[in-house]
């Protein structure tokens, strides 16, 4: 039983990772933006998870459940934000004339 | 073809094609069921890496959680049209210039690979012997035991950041 080279992992994560870098960089909606840094937060998961697959402690699997909860915490605090901005301007645009962002 | 390579394959490449779907399309709820088919994607291939309770975790906190978080945001913040009444789900929206974001995302995707071409191989000194069973009991003795204090800290938090939203997302007067 051969298993899966841990590079096939890493260039996976990295792809992943550069996505999710260019849906931060090119989207103007805020939530957009947010789905972009969810999608580079699980990049980074599939980095310590791959690497803890040879681990004896057991540090990576442990560190990616705080890393789950840090990315589960930023979420609903900044989709609570985005809703005070949508009702303070109207309009959740990066760089719309109106928020001023 | 080994068929762990085969399947990894197949759960890689849903993964990317659908990341790469959410990056292509302007419309917010395509972007929010192509993140649903990434992050499934994802929990297949923590199961590949022989980590089910990361897999099973992920699924219960991205598609249960935080992919209905996100349809409520969307759903919240939707701009009011004339046309109210419309039953489309066309949610467009902008864009700005393809240029920068994709060349910096491209450079740093190669950057990223050239560095893991360099470092490849002192891959091989680290690895120890993968170990092919589940991991439940040890993580449950790891996070219970070693790691008592920041699981405890990560519960605090979470509960810190909950009440702190609940009070932001408020209609203020």
């Amino acid at each position: 039983m051969n298993d899966i080279p841990l590079s096939y992992f890493l260039i996976v994560s990295a792809l992943l990772f550069s996505i999710g870098l260019s849906i931060m960089l090119l989207k103007r909606n805020m939530i957009f933006v947010l789905m972009g840094i969810e999608l580079m937060l699980n990049a980074a998961n599939l980095n310590l998870i791959a690497f803890s697959r040879q681990d004896d402690q057991i540090q990576g699997l442990v560190f990616s459940v705080f890393v789950l909860v840090i990315g589960v915490c930023e979420m609903s605090v900044a989709l609570a934000i985005i809703l005070q901005i949508y009702r303070h301007f109207k309009n959740i645009d990066l760089g719309a004339e109106k928020s001023r962002f | 073809m080994n068929p762990m390579i085969a399947a990894f394959l197949v759960l890689a490449g849903l993964t990317c094609a659908s990341a790469l779907a959410m990056a292509w399309t302007k419309n917010l709820l395509h972007a929010a069921l192509a993140m649903f088919l990434c992050m499934l994607g994802l929990a297949g291939l923590y199961v590949m890496a022989y980590a089910d309770v990361m897999a099973v975790a992920h699924l219960l906190i991205y598609v249960g959680g935080v992919l209905i978080l996100i349809l409520f945001g969307i759903m919240l913040t939707q701009n009011s049209r004339a046309d109210q009444y419309e039953t489309h789900n066309d949610l467009w929206t902008k864009q700005s210039g393809r240029f920068w974001a994709l060349s910096i995302s491209l450079s740093v995707f190669l950057g990223i690979l050239f560095i893991l071409n360099r470092s490849m191989s002192s891959f091989g000194m680290v690895s120890n012997e993968i170990q092919r069973s589940t991991k439940l009991t040890h993580v449950g003795l790891a996070l219970l035991t070693e790691y008592s204090f920041a699981f405890e800290l990560a519960g605090v938090f979470l509960l810190i950041a909950l009440v702190g939203a609940t009070y932001i997302a408020k209609h203020h007067e």
